[in-house]
Formats: structure tokens, C-alpha cells, sequence
């Protein structure tokens, strides 16, 4: 009887549980990220609409290049964004956006490119 | 007359033939290497095809686009403004020719056959493919404003949602306007291209308004409940820049137009104006028919290589897709996808296996007035068990208030997203 008691009452926990996980949304099932060299390629592709192809800022920019630029240099600016500790418009939404590792392979992939 | 124009067509099949295109129906490419066949050169289109050349050049890319040059519609809210001209948001696509190698083909497509693998084109030829890119941007829905089926009503109640003739005739109609006159804006229901693009439009013409005919309104209505992007900073510049000036009003959709009193017909009114400024609902561009999946509107795709859920070998791109959620039909995003989607047909076409992890990024610059913008940004990744992109918690958002910092960096990126893709 008690057992039974028992039984159900976990039961019950269980099912509440379980309620509450399927009213939350699922929280996302990223992939993980992709370091080789086509996938940071790839991950670069997206700073190049403010700093340029690759790096390389158009004609006109008011913002400095990536390329070239030493990795510490660049990789302590965009930690520094995620954390929230440098100023920033947009840098500090965006870099939440990646890993530290991404964040890494980044500074190293633009830092490799030629001015 | 007619001597002039059989010169021109001769000069024209003697270009063609000079570039290689004449009778390229043949084998794929013309040989051993692969072609790519990007249909639309747009944000999307144009930066596919640079990229592909990036990412292999031994790949042979050719775009097919019936514009002489490269029209930016963002930024073209501030030629409506007057603070801009046309020219500065105009591109030529040499760039893309003379740095990249990519062959360009100014011509329509009539009809993309996925059986033969052939691109067919108005001036009469077909292009064969190996993968094509079809990246078509948006059309409007026919029939959803019934008296603007007729081409004299399309040419007096502009969209102007799509930067050429059209933004030049509307920064024309607000100058001729009256002081004292009512310019309305309608929205249609999201999705639509550009969310914040029509609030931006609305602060531009009010900062018109405001320093040549101060005793005229905007007023805009929404098809939707409420402001669908950047509400608080967009309402809050009505208020405190454009006060009484510009008037909104959610919940409006337009139903019609009367062209014969100059009003937009909504459900329960009708709302007279000066300058009526209508832009219908919008699905995938026509040219993507053929692969719409979704509401009779927008094309699925695998997020993973863009490819059509309708046809193999074909991927589309850009705003005629059923975009991911929270993920914007904008140029950037356009931008975005025409390099993941290039990475994934090189890797398609070396037998490689496409990125598992795809990332992209947005932003969206609006002017609220010449000197002062807002942002909204987000990064999107891919979620193996949803099968499609979501936004990364805790990352993206909106500029703290309207700043005249960022209208610097919003001309920078203007300025690098179009060399990103076109030079
Ligand atoms: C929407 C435009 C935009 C995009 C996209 C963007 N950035 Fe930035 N970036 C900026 C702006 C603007 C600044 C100046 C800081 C600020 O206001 O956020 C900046 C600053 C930086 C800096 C500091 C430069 C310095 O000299 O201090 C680094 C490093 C940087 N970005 C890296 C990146 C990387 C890496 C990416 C891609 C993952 C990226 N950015 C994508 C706009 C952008």
C-alpha cells in the first residue's frame, strides 16, 4: 500500500515534470561547431558585410580592417565585447553569437589574412 | 529604325558568341567543369555567385539579371527623404566580370526545366546547369489590391519596395505634393521584405515633411497589430522628432484602392490621401514558382544546402525562402545565405559533404531621421533536431536608443556589404 503510495506520488512528479519541460520551448539542439578550415571560412563570411571580404574593409570604411590584424589583438577585442567589458553598438550582440572557440579560430583566421 | 535595331541584335548575338554563350544548351558547362547557373542579382544572387568563384574558381559561374546595375534598397528610404541620390545606392556589376570572373547574362528567365537541367531565358536561349541558384527576391501577390492589377493605377499608387524607377516616381509624387497634404503608407501582413523597411520609409518622410512641408502628415497603416520590428524605437521617434506629424494605426490592412477619390479601402473606412503609397503582400518571386512549398507563397528549403524541397539540384535563396523563425527577409540576411549557400553547392560539387554548422548573421540599420539610426541584430545557427536555424540565446538585439554614432556605421556597412557582394 505504502509502496503503492509511493509509487504514485512519483508518478505524479514525474508527470508534472514532464509538463513543465513540454511547456517550455525545447531549448535549441545546436549543431557543433565546425573548425575546420571551410567551416571557419564560413563563420568568417559573416563579419565581412561591416569589415569587408575577408577582412579586407571597402573604400571609405570607417572601421579598421580585421585582416592581418595580430590574433591577441583581435581575439582579446571580441572576448572583451562578449563580456560586456568593451563598448560597443552592436559588437557586444554579435559576439555573444559565437563560442570562445569560434571566437578563436576567428582571430586566428583573420589575423592569416593579408592586409 | 528597324536597320538600327536588326545592327543591335547583330551586335548583340556577336557578343553573346564572344562570351562564350551562344548554343551553351550543350553539355554542362560546355565541358569538364562544373557550371552554376545564379538566377537574380540581388543581395542574394550577386553574392553567391562571387563567392562560388571565391570558394573554387574552377567553378564556371553565370548570373542571369535583367537590370544594367545593382539598385540597394536599403538605404533607398533616404533618396525618398532627400538626402540621398540614386546614384549613391547603385552598384554596377562589373565588379563581379572584371574581379571574379563571374559571366553575367542580362536577360529574363522564363522557365528553369529541372528535367533537361536548363535555365530557358526571354531572348530565346537556354543556359544548362549543373546546380542552379534561384534567387528571385519577391514578388506581390496578384489580386490582393484588386484596382492595382491595372498597370495606369500601378503607375499612380506606388510600392516602391523594390530600390529602381519606382523610388525616383514616389521621391517625385512627395515633391510635388502640396504642403498641407497626406502621404499614406500601407503595410502588408509579415512576412514581408525588409520588417523595419516601411517604419524607416514613414521617419524619412516625415524628416521631408518636416523641413519642406511642415503642415503636412504620415499616415501609416498597418496591416499588423503593431509595429512588427524595433517598435519602441521607431515610436518613440514619431513621438519626440515627428510629433503630430506621423500617425499610426495597427490592425489596418488595405483591402483596395479607389483610384477615383484617392483613398485606401480598408475594412470598416476608407482613408483619403495626396500620396498613397501601397505596398501589397508578397510571396516568393515569380521565376521561383515552380518550388513554392509553403502557403502558396515562399520556398522550403534544407537550411543545410539551401536546396528546394521541391526539386533536386536546385537551391533558393534569399527572400523568397520560408524564412526560419525570427529570421528577417532582409539584404543582409540575403547576403548571409548567398555565401553559405555557395559553400554548400562547392562542396555538392566535389563530392564533399556540406557544413553540419552552418552560422549566419543580420543586421538592420534604419534612419529614423538624416542623422540618427537603430539597429536590430541577431546571429542564427543551426538546430540539428528542428532541422533549421534559430537564434542564439542571450545574443543579438537593439540599439539602446536612436544615435548618431551608428548612421556612420550604418553608411560603412552599406559600404562594405555592397563590395561584399559586387566587387
Ligand atoms: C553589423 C556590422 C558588423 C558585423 C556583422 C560585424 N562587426 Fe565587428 N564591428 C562593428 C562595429 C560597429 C564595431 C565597432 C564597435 C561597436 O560599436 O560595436 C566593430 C568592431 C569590431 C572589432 C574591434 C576592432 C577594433 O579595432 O577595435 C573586432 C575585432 C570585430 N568587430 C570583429 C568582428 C568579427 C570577428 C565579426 C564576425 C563574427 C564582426 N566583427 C562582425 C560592426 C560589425
Amino acid at each position: 500500500m505504502i509502496a503503492i503510495a509511493r509509487y504514485l506520488a512519483a508518478a505524479a512528479a514525474t508527470l508534472a515534470a514532464g509538463l513543465a519541460v513540454a511547456q517550455q520551448p525545447a531549448p535549441p539542439a545546436f549543431a557543433p561547431s565546425n573548425l575546420s578550415p571551410a567551416g571557419v571560412r564560413s563563420l568568417a563570411a559573416n563579419c565581412a558585410a561591416c569589415h569587408g571580404t575577408n577582412g579586407k574593409p571597402a573604400a571609405g570604411s570607417t572601421l579598421a580592417g580585421l585582416a592581418g590584424k595580430p590574433r591577441n589583438e583581435l581575439l582579446t577585442a571580441m572576448s572583451q565585447f562578449k563580456l560586456g567589458t568593451k563598448p560597443a553598438t552592436v559588437m557586444h550582440q554579435l559576439s555573444k553569437g559565437y563560442s570562445d572557440a569560434e571566437l578563436a579560430a576567428l582571430a586566428d583566421y583573420f589575423s592569416k589574412q593579408s592586409r | 529604325m528597324s536597320m538600327q535595331r536588326r545592327d543591335f541584335l547583330k551586335a548583340g548575338a556577336a557578343a553573346a558568341a564572344a562570351a562564350g554563350l551562344a548554343g551553351c544548351a550543350g553539355l554542362p558547362g560546355g565541358g569538364s567543369r562544373a557550371r552554376v547557373v545564379v538566377v537574380g542579382g540581388g543581395y542574394g544572387g550577386a553574392t553567391a555567385a562571387k563567392y562560388l568563384r571565391l570558394f573554387d574558381p574552377s567553378i564556371d559561374v553565370v548570373l542571369v539579371e535583367p537590370n544594367e546595375a545593382f539598385v540597394s534598397c536599403p538605404i533607398s528610404n533616404l533618396v525618398l527623404g532627400g538626402f540621398r541620390t540614386m546614384a549613391s545606392i547603385t552598384t554596377p556589376y562589373t565588379g563581379l566580370v572584371n574581379n571574379h570572373g563571374v559571366r553575367i547574362v542580362r536577360d529574363m528567365v522564363t522557365a528553369i526545366d529541372t528535367d533537361k537541367k536548363q535555365v530557358r531565358l526571354a531572348k530565346g536561349e537556354a543556359l544548362a546547369y549543373d546546380r542552379v541558384i534561384v534567387s528571385p527576391g519577391v514578388d506581390f501577390i496578384a489580386g490582393a489590391i484588386p484596382a492595382l492589377e491595372r498597370p495606369d493605377a500601378q503607375a499612380r499608387v506606388l510600392h516602391a519596395w523594390k530600390a529602381g524607377p519606382q523610388t525616383v516616381a514616389l521621391r517625385r509624387q512627395l515633391e510635388e505634393m502640396r504642403d498641407g497634404g497626406v502621404y499614406v503608407l500601407s503595410i502588408p501582413e509579415a512576412p514581408y521584405r525588409c520588417p523595419p523597411g516601411p517604419y524607416e520609409r514613414a521617419c524619412q518622410v516625415a524628416a521631408y515633411f518636416k523641413a519642406k512641408k511642415p503642415r503636412s502628415k504620415v499616415l501609416v497603416l498597418d496591416a499588423n497589430p503593431d509595429v512588427t520590428s524595433k517598435g519602441p524605437l521607431f515610436k518613440k521617434a514619431w513621438a519626440e522628432l515627428y510629433k503630430g506629424m506621423v500617425e499610426y494605426r495597427g490592425n489596418s490592412k488595405a483591402i483596395d484602392v479607389d483610384l477615383r477619390t484617392g483613398a485606401v479601402k480598408l475594412d470598416l473606412d476608407d482613408v483619403k490621401g495626396d500620396v498613397l503609397n501601397v505596398i501589397p503582400p508578397m510571396k516568393a518571386g515569380k521565376v521561383a514558382d515552380p518550388f513554392v512549398t509553403a502557403n502558396k507563397r515562399w520556398c522550403e528549403v534544407d537550411w543545410l544546402t539551401f536546396e528546394s524541397k521541391a526539386a533536386k539540384g536546385v537551391h533558393v535563396l534569399g527572400d523568397s525562402t520560408l524564412s526560419a523563425p525570427l529570421m528577417p527577409k532582409s539584404g543582409h540576411m540575403a547576403n548571409a545565405q548567398g555565401k553559405a549557400c555557395a559553400a554548400a553547392v562547392v562542396a555538392l560539387l566535389n563530392g564533399e559533404s556540406p557544413n553540419p554548422a552552418p552560422t549566419l548573421s543580420n543586421t538592420c540599420y534604419s534612419f529614423v531621421s538624416d542623422t540618427e539610426v537603430v539597429h536590430v541584430a541577431s546571429v542564427h545557427k543551426y538546430d540539428v533536431a528542428a532541422r533549421t536555424f534559430k537564434t542564439v540565446p542571450g545574443s543579438g538585439g537593439v540599439s539602446s536608443g536612436r544615435n548618431e554614432l551608428e548612421a556612420g556605421y550604418a553608411l560603412n556597412w552599406a559600404r562594405n556589404i555592397w563590395a561584399d557582394t559586387l566587387s
